[in-house]
């Protein structure tokens, strides 16, 4: 799953630097991704996994390092439809 | 050395600033389509965001809402997009808020707000300001990225 959240990051996180090689509690916003790259993200790992982002996990630490990203993806993969 | 009260007559005031390249809003349409309008706008802002700038205008709109969750200042709140309206009384843009985001808007004792928007050839931007009831002491300011 985090081979994919990372590929994810790479073709839509606007990152300054490769979001397979950072660590998986770095900072992403830090690393350069944007609010508006953060939706991006969003819609494309909803693509990628077959889920849908409920408003109550549309906040930043939703989509501040790849393992928050993890965490709620597996949440939601796991959730009943 | 002062200090300086972030309030005016008494009145707390809020600012929030956001600035979006107007590339970015591009490529999320050419990528996503609609999954990324519906996603983010309410269809009256689809709706008013038609013609030659469009792009401009949901850029200079998908801005201001992250202005206003600047200054709604409160780390990590949810941020549902659609809650957060642009609307025009004429020139003006005006804001408009729901559900859980009008909610936290009371209980930040928010009374009203002004919304400025502006875009170039490359970028969007918002800044809204807004005056809350005295005596609601809340975090102020514009973080945030």
């Amino acid at each position: 799953m985090q081979d994919q959240i990372r590929d994810v990051l790479a073709a839509h996180g606007r990152m300054a630097v490769d979001p397979r090689e950072v660590d998986e509690q770095a900072d992403l916003y830090e690393l350069g991704m944007t609010s508006h790259a953060s939706v991006d993200v969003m819609l494309a790992l909803e693509e990628a996994f077959d889920i849908e982002f409920p408003d109550e996990v549309l906040k930043k630490s939703t989509f501040a390092s790849v393992r928050n990203i993890e965490q709620v993806v597996e949440g939601l993969v796991k959730a009943p439809a | 050395m002062i200090s300086l009260p972030g309030e005016v007559d008494g009145h707390r005031v809020r600012v929030g600033c956001d600035v979006v390249a107007i590339e970015d809003v591009q490529d999320s349409l050419a990528a996503f389509g609609d999954r990324y309008l519906r996603k983010v706008f309410t269809a009256s802002e689809i709706n008013d965001c038609q013609g030659l700038n469009r792009v401009h205008r949901l850029a200079a709109r998908f801005a201001a809402k992250e202005a206003v969750i600047k200054a709604f200042a409160v780390p990590d709140m949810p941020f549902p997009w659609r809650e957060i309206e642009v609307t025009r009384d004429g020139p003006l843009p005006l804001l408009r808020l729901s559900g859980t985001l009008a909610e936290q808007a009371q209980d930040q004792g928010w009374l009203s707000s002004s919304l400025s928007l502006s875009h170039a050839d490359c970028h969007a931007m918002a800044v809204v300001l807004v005056v809350c009831s005295p005596g609601n002491d809340g975090e102020a300011g514009a973080g945030g990225r």
